[in-house]
């Protein structure tokens, strides 16, 4: 998946770009925790754990 | 020119993310010892050392740690005392900035970077794990990288010490070579801001940008001017504008990677082998279960391994006792040395395994990266209480200790949040609770009873501390409902990779942690237990006992301490304590524990020490186990011991907590809160034990 940009804004939204969650970043979902929730993603070159709400804010395409 | 004085004293400040090595490499560069985390926010606070004599500085250098921090925006308030410390808004400013970056994670790394090239003050890239980027295939070509970004690279690797020398020369050399990062600069600050703030340092305008975009102003400290052309700019176009510096920070990251050829910025090299660890670690059925026997065996290994050496500490301590009685002969002074000095700290010192072994585990959990795996499996538990996975490390750090458990706090972002946190570590079991167990629980307890393959003892131990955490999660649900309702703050945690940790860092960690608990107990306790001592040793018993009246002499052996003050009021409060199943010795202890809890333990052995004049040396669960009533039963039961346990675990007995506690919100009202409504509860939930467990004929 390739980020587009973040939806809304605001600190959540500076927090994610940040973390790399730049426009044209490849994004990689690598798991889910055991209760369904946060996420694993992979990003430049990290691990980073996002709820699944938060992830919704990072807009994505297929690559 | 004339070159400033070589004499000057310079200081550096060592900037990095969370889990490069920074506080390793500060540790090497001072030869001091400080904790090593692996854990996002282990440094909370800004160290500071020399730099060691070995590495053989030519001039005074003195090396201040900053949090580890992914960037200077103020999302919390490590980013925010970084960024204050580098600006120079407290204090001069460093002279000279070193940013550890992992070198085998650039593309995120080098974001932090960009940021301190804003600020325009020397900066010196000290490009660490060197050798874990080479294996994982990405080696980094250190000149060219310095050729890039304009300003010295130098290759390190601080679990080896390797490069650390020419760091230090780097370093010393300050004033002498020129530093030119207007290249960067000059791209980075392409981005225009409004007119309004064009006035402002550029960095700090920049800082605010951000600042004011995610709603956090009020760590900044910004003036009214400040707030004044801020409000100047429509909210929208703000949000963009700080966006817009973000993605040109790392457009320069990008460019910067390209231009030296660095492959790998997608790819994480560094996390090949964690992620295949974590298919096991964090997999949904066998990562929780592996969870929980990690804290399984953590409290069953407590209660096993620590035995021997608790043996040896108490014999240690009753040969102590009973050379200074037979050398010193009966006295007053006797007494003081052998029941109030020795007794005293013995009684404290003889938990000393069991502690050290719990900061054992805690230790190798956070250097290792296991921490931040915990945090992510269990997120979603916090989330139901509305707190971050990572209120989790602070509140598992409770069970060590809540002071530290407390400063830890600070990497949450968002007052309410960290006030709710704060709320509930308390609750957690913390490490002084643990020799009242222990004592309780050894003396009161069938040692020998098993259920499965745990004992009865070590799984009433388990109880205590799965019931201070679900009720530590109960009152943080309650707080976030009502005084301090907020929505749940987002979780953005990294993963780091799994290291190995350093087991000469883990020790020394363990070591200055056991030391800080001894220390405290060698001042705090040692102090309580003279004073108590002396509580329940006057007034004296009257003169007709001494003399010999038979029928006073009968009371008086039954209980001289009833003459003393202690006893007096442990008297006038033991109709409180009935109904838990407590008498007025009990509530001695109890009140002594106030202060601290570790103090009940030797308050306890005082009140029994003087009630046994002969039987000093024999240890105290022995002389609660034998402990009889009036009417001839054995003064405590199973069941009392659980009701005390029980007011133990809910109880705010701890004067140090309340006084951190004030320092962090900076008013009386959270630790006045905290101490009423936690000793309401604790008494309420001691009482409603004993009495349902009567009536359940126990």
């Amino acid at each position: 998946m390739v980020t587009v940009a973040d939806a809304g804004g605001g600190g959540l939204t500076l927090r994610l770009l940040e973390m790399g969650f730049v426009p044209g970043t490849v994004v990689t979902l690598v798991k889910r925790a055991p209760f369904g929730d946060p996420l694993e993603f992979q990003v430049r070159g990290c691990h980073i754990s996002l709820r699944a709400a938060e992830a919704s804010c990072v807009r994505t395409e297929p690559a | 020119m004339s070159a400033a004085p070589v004499a000057a004293e310079l200081r550096v400040a060592l900037a990095g993310n969370p889990n490069v090595g920074k506080t390793s490499l500060f540790n090497e560069l001072t030869g001091s010892r400080h904790k090593v985390g692996n854990y996002a926010g282990v440094t909370v606070e800004t160290r500071e050392g020399a730099v060691a004599a070995r590495w053989q500085p030519t001039r005074s250098v003195t090396v201040v740690d900053l949090p580890g921090t992914y960037s200077l925006t103020p999302v919390s308030e490590d980013e925010a005392v970084a960024f204050r410390c580098l600006h120079g808004d407290e204090g001069p400013p460093p002279d000279l900035i070193v940013l550890v970056v992992d070198a085998a994670n650039l593309a995120r790394n080098l974001y932090l970077a960009m940021q301190l090239c804003e600020l325009g003050r020397p900066l010196v890239l000290a490009l660490n794990m060197m050798d874990v980027a080479a294996e994982a295939g990405v080696p980094v070509d250190a000149a060219a990288l310095s050729r890039a970004l304009g300003l010295p690279v130098l290759p390190t690797v601080a679990r080896t010490g390797e490069g650390i020398a020419a760091l230090v020369q780097e370093i010393c050399r300050f004033g002498q070579v020129p530093w030119d990062m207007a290249e960067v600069r000059g791209r980075l600050f392409g981005t225009p801001l409004p007119a309004g703030l064009a006035a402002l340092p550029p960095a700090r305008a920049r800082w605010l940008v951000a600042a004011q975009a995610s709603e956090t102003l009020g760590l900044t400290g910004a003036t009214a001017e400040e707030r004044a052309a801020l409000a100047g700019v429509d909210a929208g176009e703000l949000r963009a504008l700080a966006a817009a510096l973000v993605i040109g920070r790392y457009a320069e990251v990008d460019r910067a990677l390209a231009q030296i050829g660095h492959r790998g910025g997608e790819r994480a090299p560094a996390m090949d082998h964690s992620a295949r660890i974590d298919r096991v670690l964090t997999h949904r059925v066998w990562g929780l279960l592996i969870f929980l026997v990690v804290m399984a065996l953590l409290f069953q290994s407590i209660f096993a391994w620590a035995e021997p050496l608790m043996g040896v500490i108490e014999a240690a301590i009753a040969w102590l006792s009973g050379q200074v009685k037979a050398g010193l002969g009966p006295g007053l002074f006797t007494d003081l040395l052998s029941e109030g000095v020795i007794a005293g700290v013995g009684n404290v010192l003889v938990f000393v395994p069991q502690i050290a072994l719990l900061f054992l585990f805690i230790g190798l959990l956070e250097d290792t990266g296991y921490m931040a795996r915990a945090a992510f499996l269990i997120d979603r538990l916090m989330a139901r209480v509305g707190l971050h996975g990572k209120a989790f490390v602070p509140l598992l750090s409770g069970f060590a200790c809540a002071i530290p458990a407390i400063l830890g706090t600070r990497t949450i972002s968002g007052f309410r949040d960290r006030l709710v946190t704060i709320m509930m570590i308390p609750f957690m079991s913390c490490s002084a609770r643990l020799p009242v167990y222990v004592l309780l629980i050894s003396a009161l307890f069938d040692g020998e009873a098993r259920v499965g393959p745990f004992t009865q003892a070590s799984l009433v131990l388990l109880a205590m501390y799965v019931l201070s955490t679900v009720s530590a999660l109960a009152v943080g649900a309650i707080y976030k409902r009502t005084l301090l309702r907020s929505p749940t703050p987002a979780l953005v945690l990294e993963l780091p990779p799994y290291r190995l940790p350093r087991v000469r860092n883990t020790l020394l960690q363990v070591y200055d942690r056991t030391a800080d608990f001894v220390r405290d107990a060698g001042t705090v306790i040692l102090a309580m237990t003279v004073v108590l001592w002396a509580l329940l040793s006057f007034p004296r018993p009257p003169e007709a006992v001494r003399a010999g009246d038979p029928v006073e002499l009968v009371a008086a052996l039954e209980s001289p301490i009833e003459h003393s003050l202690g006893g007096q009021f442990g008297k006038l409060i033991e109709p409180a304590l009935t109904p838990m199943g407590q008498d007025f010795r009990m509530g001695v202890a109890i009140v002594g524990s106030f202060a601290a809890r570790e103090v009940f333990v030797s308050t306890l052995g005082l009140v029994y020490g003087i009630e046994a004049d002969d039987e000093d040396n024999q240890p105290l669960r022995q002389a609660l186990r034998e402990a009889k009533a009036a009417d001839g039963r054995p003064r405590y039961s199973p069941l009392s011991g659980l009701a005390l346990m029980v007011f133990f675990v809910y109880a705010c007995q701890c004067m140090s907590t309340l006084a951190v506690v004030r320092r962090e919100t900076r008013s009386w009202r959270w630790p006045l809160l905290m101490f009423v409504s936690m000793t309401a509860l604790a008494y309420a939930m001691a009482v409603g034990v004993f009495q349902v467990g009567r009536l359940l004929g126990y």
